[in-house]
């Protein structure tokens, strides 16, 4: 009367619960997981909260110019890398590259690009041109060329051939049918997506300064190291509601798009 | 046809306006930095420059010292994903709007402030309660994947047929019983896609805490740049681009066939 209900795969159960088994055992091991040690020192934690509590307003105009210096790295690198993003993402969209050998460069020099995160970059900048808001500028330019380019070139790949094929079929350049033909078909996925990697930058930007590419986070480090925990605290909800406004906005923007 | 031709004309304004805005805050945050155009030209030669530092890297310190340190990103980031995916998955369930409306705005909430903090803040947090080390990095990634991790749970959990829950509670089935045999079973191949891909977005942003002192490679590549070691900090460069690759294809290659059943 029923239908029979479908065979398990044991053997692909049976190891993948022992690799799951496998990997937790040896993780927590090595990063010395312990609930004991969280629960012994929870009270530590209350003391740190306790002596974050009240955040030290008198601060706050202090953080107005670190926080402007921190919005404008994250323009800069939005703006900087949405632009370069274009022709990394046209170039890895399979219908629209330019041969298999540039098709295949292209892409991985994307994946290359994605393994490393934002404060990698920011270190690296740092150190090749010296300390400060530009090496964190160029930082986010590049961690924002990784994150348009690959969601870009996907939404490129799903278009609708059709008219590219049409502007070339009557006779219009490469460039011509990009220009015509495809980019119209994706520039809405593009806007989305370069309004989310400001957002990523926003929140990237905020803690930049820890590794000196400037921005808020310089503050942080240094009051941090003096143990200002209300000073810490105040820096955090200033973070906080900036993401939070940030993010706000840009949905509003988005949805309004879609 | 007029009217159409003249929304048409609308929104190339707006476009236009937005271009136009967007040109202005770069061209003033440019100018706030000290960013200039000399700095941008003189920036080719100075990379290439810096690059020439890096070469040869010095691999014995790679197989040496940051060969563990990446093991241990990898362990934090795995912790991280399992105490996300374990706390997400019960608050996902509860934040569907379409299934517990009540609850749904709280976890909501709750969602939203945690995916806020940058987990290299909230890592920073928690060095001072637990100690220096890859436990403080464990528990500030855990913490960040809950928040994001339930705000994907939800939306998958809300688009799900709701055919198979009206079917157990026509039967008689309890809120619950139509939660393990219909909603759990529709949700979860996603649900699981979603972990890996935080798997992998965890090992970046493991990678990283190290800086704070919270464990990881991060730590040693700041060192290995601060004290002008680049041979060394190329080691770290390069296997990290390797692994977090190869971590990346496995992933990526498990989450397709999830997905596609």
């Amino acid at each position: 009367m029923f239908p029979e209900r479908p065979a398990r795969n044991w053997p692909l159960i049976i190891a993948t619960a022992g690799f799951l088994a496998a990997m937790t055992w040896w993780s927590a091991n090595g990063i010395g997981f312990s609930l004991i040690e969280l629960l012994c020192n929870i009270t530590g934690g209350g003391r740190l909260i306790s002596e974050s509590w009240p955040p030290d307003f008198s601060f706050l105009p202090r953080l107005a110019d670190p926080f402007l210096e921190t919005l404008n790295i994250a323009v800069i690198g939005t703006v900087i890398g949405g632009i370069l993003s274009v022709p990394v993402a046209v170039l890895a969209a399979r219908n629209l590259t330019l041969g298999r050998v540039v098709w295949f460069t292209d892409r991985n020099f994307m994946n290359v690009l994605r393994t490393l995160p934002d404060l990698f970059w920011a270190m690296l900048f740092a150190t090749a041109v010296g300390f400060g808001p530009v090496a964190g500028a160029l930082a986010l330019s590049v961690f924002t060329i990784a994150v348009i380019s690959k969601l870009w070139s996907e939404s490129l790949e799903s278009i609708d051939m059709g008219l590219p094929e049409a502007v070339r079929a009557v006779g219009g350049t490469w460039l011509q049918m990009l220009r015509f033909g495809a980019v119209p078909q994706a520039m809405q996925t593009y806007v989305s997506y370069a309004l989310y990697a400001f957002e990523l930058n926003v929140r990237a930007s905020m803690v930049l300064g820890l590794v000196g590419a400037g921005g808020i986070g310089m503050i942080l480090e240094t009051q941090r190291a003096n143990f200002e925990y209300e000073r810490v605290a105040l820096i955090v909800l200033v973070v906080l509601v900036a993401v939070l406004i940030i993010e706000e906005i840009s949905e509003a923007i988005r949805s309004r798009l879609a | 046809m007029s009217e159409r031709r003249l929304r048409g004309q609308q929104r190339i304004g707006g476009a236009t306006w937005a271009t136009f805005i967007i040109a202005a805050l770069f061209v003033w945050s440019m100018w706030a930095i000290g960013f200039s155009p000399e700095r941008l030209g003189k920036l080719p030669a100075q990379m290439v420059e810096v690059l020439g530092f890096f070469w040869p890297a010095d691999m014995a310190y790679g197989w040496d010292k940051v060969l563990p340190a990446i093991a241990e990103s990898i362990q934090i980031a795995w912790i991280g994903t399992i105490i996300g995916a374990i706390f997400s998955l019960p608050l996902a369930l509860l934040g569907a709007r379409t299934l517990f409306p009540k609850f749904a705005r709280v976890v909501k909430l709750i969602s939203a402030t945690t995916r806020a903090f940058p987990e290299i803040l909230l890592a920073i947090y928690f060095v001072p309660i637990v100690g220096l080390g890859a436990f403080a990095g464990a528990l500030a990634i855990g913490i960040s994947s809950i928040g994001m991790l339930t705000k994907l749970g939800s939306e998958v959990v809300d688009s799900i047929d709701f055919g198979p829950v009206e079917a157990v509670e026509a039967a008689g089935g309890s809120r619950i019983l139509a939660l393990r045999y219909a909603v759990l079973p529709q949700v979860l191949p996603e649900i699981i896609a979603h972990w890996l891909f935080r798997f992998e977005l965890n090992i970046r942003a493991s990678a990283v805490l190290g800086v704070v002192g919270a464990g990881g490679v991060g730590g040693v590549l700041l060192n290995t740049l601060r004290y002008r070691h680049f041979d060394k900090a190329a080691a770290v460069l390069v296997l990290t681009i390797l692994i977090v690759l190869a971590i990346d294809m496995v992933s990526g290659e498990i989450r397709r066939r999830i997905i596609r059943g």
